[in-house]
């Protein structure tokens, strides 16, 4: 007989049942812990300041909001740059359009940033709300010249909405490794925005 | 018995051990006992301690700064030598009739392919583990033994059930724990030459440590879903039996690494910014050798099992 070939009478008849036991077992293992990971994703805590409310995730470092900033939050987890999310409150004239604080925007953002590259930009409309979408990206380094580390290379998303004498940017940073995969949890909390 | 064939070759069987046939020949290789287990064992484990010493020794006198193919080369030689000398250790302890080497070598081999190609992957860019394991300590005990146990404990058993598990050559119920330990080594390596990678070659004496705990944690628990592998080939088993093998090793495995995170986790402090990985490695040591322990108990009574059969069919 050959040595691979196995007799029918060694496996018991009811072991093909188990093997798909085995795996219904794992897979229901797999989707509690899917869902253990979106539960902990989803925790926030609310965030009011300035007349603009949201849920910022918990467990994220809230780091001194500078400028027009009203909100900077950054994960400690994230590898490489840390996922950051960023409210703005920027005053501009009562009859501006939202192209022209989409030009101041990118203007402020070309001085402060890095490589800074616009991506795309569009209007949508946002969880019901007129928006402008502006995708991007630009380098991050460690001022420190000691530091022997290589550059970040950060995807960067602005939506810009219009709200009075006031444009309300939500900023999206992350990792480009980290940008895709942490697009959705962005969207909540964009979801939760009320100004 | 004129009925009744061999569970290895299927010829006519002359004797039983336990509930299963053997003929003349398969019996007889069945109950061969093999001389010097204990002793061999417990070299190896003073060789590991002095490799491992050796290793920490090197480190704290040279600070060696290893980049490139070095530090491959590094990582590659420190998660294979406490790997080897883990397989060699679980392979002597069958001392009735021993496995193939190839098909153990095999096993190996398809443990550190899987979780390369489906395991790492799985835990680091599908579930992004390190991003939401750490909130709080339920989450860790959850994580670890949902995603981190259940995946790694699976492709074990996957890389056992799915290859040599339907071969002649796995005839005890024995064998299931040692094709498994070799599936658990291999997934190991692969998971020590991942996080001498990871880490940029720091802190070798520490490391290497470590990646001893690390395999013979692996290698334990995947003892026990092969210890429930064995026994569900040669015995009547509920349809429960295997998922419940693979839980508790599933479980054991996410406690392992819920207690090393947990207690790295603690040595960070505002004053310092070193984290101990000592304390967790001593807890998660103690994890390990306890799941070693049962692994050989279970193994040496199978072993005593099937020779006091044979004196008693004799």
């Amino acid at each position: 007989m050959n040595a691979s070939s196995l007799p029918s009478k060694t496996i018991s008849t009811g072991y093909r049942f188990a093997d798909w036991a085995v795996i219904a077992v794992t897979v229901v293992a797999l989707l509690a812990g899917w869902l253990t990971k979106n539960s902990v994703e989803s925790r926030s805590i609310p965030f009011e300041g300035s007349g603009i409310s949201a849920q910022t995730p918990q467990g994220w470092l809230m780091t001194s909001a500078q400028g027009n900033e009203i909100l900077h939050v950054t994960d400690p987890l994230s590898s490489g740059f840390g996922s950051t999310y960023i409210i703005q409150n920027i005053p501009v004239a009562a009859d501006s359009t939202v192209g022209q604080a989409v030009s101041l925007l990118t203007l402020e953002r070309g001085q402060a940033l890095t490589a800074y590259r616009i991506l795309e930009q569009k209007q949508v409309t946002v969880f019901g709300q007129a928006a402008y979408e502006v995708g991007y990206v630009f380098v991050e380094s460690n001022p420190n010249l000691t530091h022997n580390e290589i550059p970040n290379i950060v995807r960067g998303l602005d939506y810009i909405f219009l709200n009075g004498d006031h444009a309300i940017v939500a900023t999206y940073w992350a990792d480009e490794k980290a940008f895709e995969s942490d697009l959705g949890r962005f969207q909540r909390f964009l979801n939760s925005l009320k100004f | 018995m004129p009925d009744q064939v061999c569970c290895v070759c299927g010829d006519p069987a002359s004797s039983m051990i336990g509930k299963r046939w053997f003929c003349g020949k398969h019996s007889q290789s069945a109950t061969r006992e093999r001389p010097h287990t204990w002793r061999n064992s417990i070299l190896l484990v003073v060789g590991l301690v002095v490799f491992a010493g050796i290793v920490y020794l090197l480190d704290l006198v040279l600070h060696p700064a290893l980049t490139g193919t070095g530090l491959i080369l590094a990582g590659v030689l420190l998660a294979l030598v406490p790997a080897f000398i883990w397989l060699v250790f679980f392979y002597l302890q069958d001392r009735l009739e021993p496995e193939p080497k190839g098909y153990i070598l095999g096993v190996f081999l398809l443990g550190a392919l899987l979780a390369s190609a489906i395991g790492i992957p799985l835990v680091d860019n599908i579930f992004h583990v390190s991003k939401w394991i750490y909130a709080d300590t339920a989450t860790t005990i959850l994580g670890s033994i949902l995603v981190v146990g259940f995946i790694q404990e699976f492709l074990k058993y996957a890389a056992v059930r799915y290859s040599v598990y339907p071969s002649a050559e796995f005839d005890e119920a024995t064998d299931g724990v040692i094709y498994a330990t070799a599936a658990g080594l291999g997934y190991a390596t692969v998971l020590n030459i991942q996080f001498v990678i990871a880490n940029g070659g720091v802190a070798l004496g520490s490391s290497v440590i470590r990646m001893v705990v690390v395999a013979l944690a692996q290698a334990s628990f995947a003892g026990i879903t092969g210890y429930f592998l064995g026994r569900a080939k040669f015995e009547k088993k509920a349809w429960w039996w295997m998922p419940a093998g693979l839980t508790l090793a599933a479980v054991g495995n996410g406690l392992f690494n819920w207690l090393r995170g947990l207690i790295v986790q603690r040595g960070v402090s505002l004053t310092s910014a070193s984290t101990n990985p000592w304390m967790g490695l001593v807890f998660a040591t103690v994890v390990a050798l306890f799941t070693l322990g049962l692994i050989l108990w279970l193994i040496h009574r199978n072993i005593r099992t099937a020779l006091a059969e044979k004196e008693i069919g004799a």
